[in-house]
């Protein structure tokens, strides 16, 4: 019988865990978008790959985490495989870089951080999808409009969330 | 910067490199068009959507419970009135059926092929794209004969058209995507046309022989052109025309089908012979992917 070391158990727990919550993220995306057509507007990997890159402290990890959400949102939404991967990808990144070396448990920095960030991920997946789609999709009208609804949208939502998680730190340092 | 320091970084380069790598990659293959990176989105899709259903399976089961014993509280009232109701259409079911067999007895006489539409299969929408474009997830595969390129109609008219299916589950372009475009013609006069998506609520006029007869309320049906949709289904109603942009006026053009409120759609897995074109033009209404 194998014996595993239990370092190695834990690390594939943590990493277990990670996985179903990045399926959950995408799913609870598609449902609700579904159900509710306003959260059309939001994007909930975008923040998530923001909200991970801020407070996990693991550069690595939210370069794995954003490439692996953005090519679930890609697969479920008919968008050119690898568009959201690679702006996730650098969201995940740019995010744990801010984190090390801005404060970003300050709201402003925050609200700043996921509007920019979403606004840059509407133009990068634009761009990527007219470079490999056909050249009739080119940016609609409402593109800006719709990028601006979104990034308020998410700036709200991720400060709900990073307001929880703040909470929940503070409860399990004490 | 000290050695310690630079050595700790390396990992997060080489992980930004190779994911980079790899979606960039992915997105390379795919503009070159040289292999075939379906089966990715495949897994991905057959993997993640059966959860999507579960859900939805799950919320309608509360629905179920609700709607038919919570809320039945108080409709006796409205009980009475329906049965007043269905002896009133009973009456002019009979008149239809009556219409009907008239209307296939002169069928029948000006040999005239019936309007069906080819074989069809019901579909339940279980979720929404993630993402900015305008796709539902339908819960209907290859498996069930729904392939790229099917058209998906309700009985209020066009839907959009697959452009993504994995064994049980297809990913589906409504109109009203900015990269969608379908061949119409005018109800009233026959003219014939293409509409596109905007990304919005309506549909843009992107082509007509003649814009100056067009008046608020004209309905626009399938021409059957796009080798996609069958001829004379509803697409949509002008609800506005503004001034000229370019050759054409700017019309809009509410889609027939509620596509907000989609909950089951019909995928059409096969034309009828006798349904679509007699001359086609592939460079006019091509609806693009």
């Amino acid at each position: 019988m194998t014996v595993y070391p239990v370092t190695r158990l834990s690390t594939l727990g943590i990493i277990g865990k990670f996985a179903v919550a990045l399926i959950a993220v995408v799913v609870t995306q598609g449902i609700l978008s579904f159900k509710f057509k306003v959260f059309g507007y939001f994007d909930l990997p975008l923040i998530f790959s923001v909200y991970y890159g801020f407070t996990l402290g693991n550069p690595v990890a939210s370069i794995v985490i954003g490439s692996s959400l953005g090519l679930m949102q890609d697969s479920l939404s008919g968008a050119v495989l690898g568009a959201n991967g690679l702006s996730k990808t650098l969201i995940g990144f740019f995010a744990a870089t801010a984190g090390s070396k801005f404060a970003v448990d300050q709201p402003v920095t925050r609200v700043f951080a996921i509007f920019l960030f979403t606004l840059g991920d509407g133009l990068l997946v634009t761009i990527l999808g007219l470079m490999v789609g056909p050249a009739s999709g080119a940016i609609y009208s409402g593109a800006l409009g719709s990028w601006l609804l979104s990034a308020i949208f998410n700036t709200l939502l991720g400060l709900v969330l990073f307001g929880y998680h703040d909470r929940w730190s503070n409860a399990t340092t004490r | 910067m000290s050695r310690t320091a630079a050595a700790s970084k390396k990992p997060t380069w080489i992980a930004l490199t190779i994911a980079l790598v790899i979606q960039t990659g992915l997105i390379s293959i795919q503009a070159r068009r040289r292999i075939d990176t379906s089966f990715v989105r495949v897994w991905i899709l057959d993997s993640l959507a059966p959860m999507e259903k579960l859900v939805d399976r799950a919320s309608h089961g509360v629905r179920y419970v609700w709607d038919g014993y919570i809320a039945l509280i108080g409709v006796h009232n409205q009980n009475e009135q329906l049965k007043h109701q269905v002896d009133e259409l009973q009456m002019k079911l009979q008149q239809n059926r009556e219409d009907l067999a008239e209307l296939q007895r002169l069928r029948g006489l000006l040999s005239m092929p019936a309007a069906d539409i080819g074989k069809t299969v019901v579909a339940r929408v279980i979720g929404r794209d993630p993402a900015r474009s305008q796709t539902v997830t339908i819960d209907k595969g290859t498996a069930h004969g729904v392939k790229p390129d099917s058209a998906v109609i309700t009985p209020a008219g066009v839907v959009g058209r697959v452009i993504h299916s994995s064994n049980f589950f297809s990913i589906v372009q409504l109109i009203v995507d900015p990269q969608s475009a379908v061949g119409v013609m005018l109800d009233s006069s026959r003219r014939q046309g293409i509409v596109r998506g905007t990304g919005a609520r309506d549909l843009d006029l992107d082509y007509i022989d003649d814009d100056n007869d067009l008046k608020q309320g004209d309905m626009f049906l399938t021409s059957g052109l796009d080798r996609v949709y069958p001829k004379g289904l509803p697409v949509g109603t002008i609800v506005s025309i503004g001034p000229r942009r370019g050759l054409l006026k700017t019309v809009d053009i509410r889609p027939s089908a509620d596509l907000g409120r989609l909950e089951e759609v019909i995928c059409l897995i096969e034309h009828s012979q006798n349904v679509g074109v007699d001359s086609v033009d592939p460079a006019q209404g091509a609806s693009n992917p």
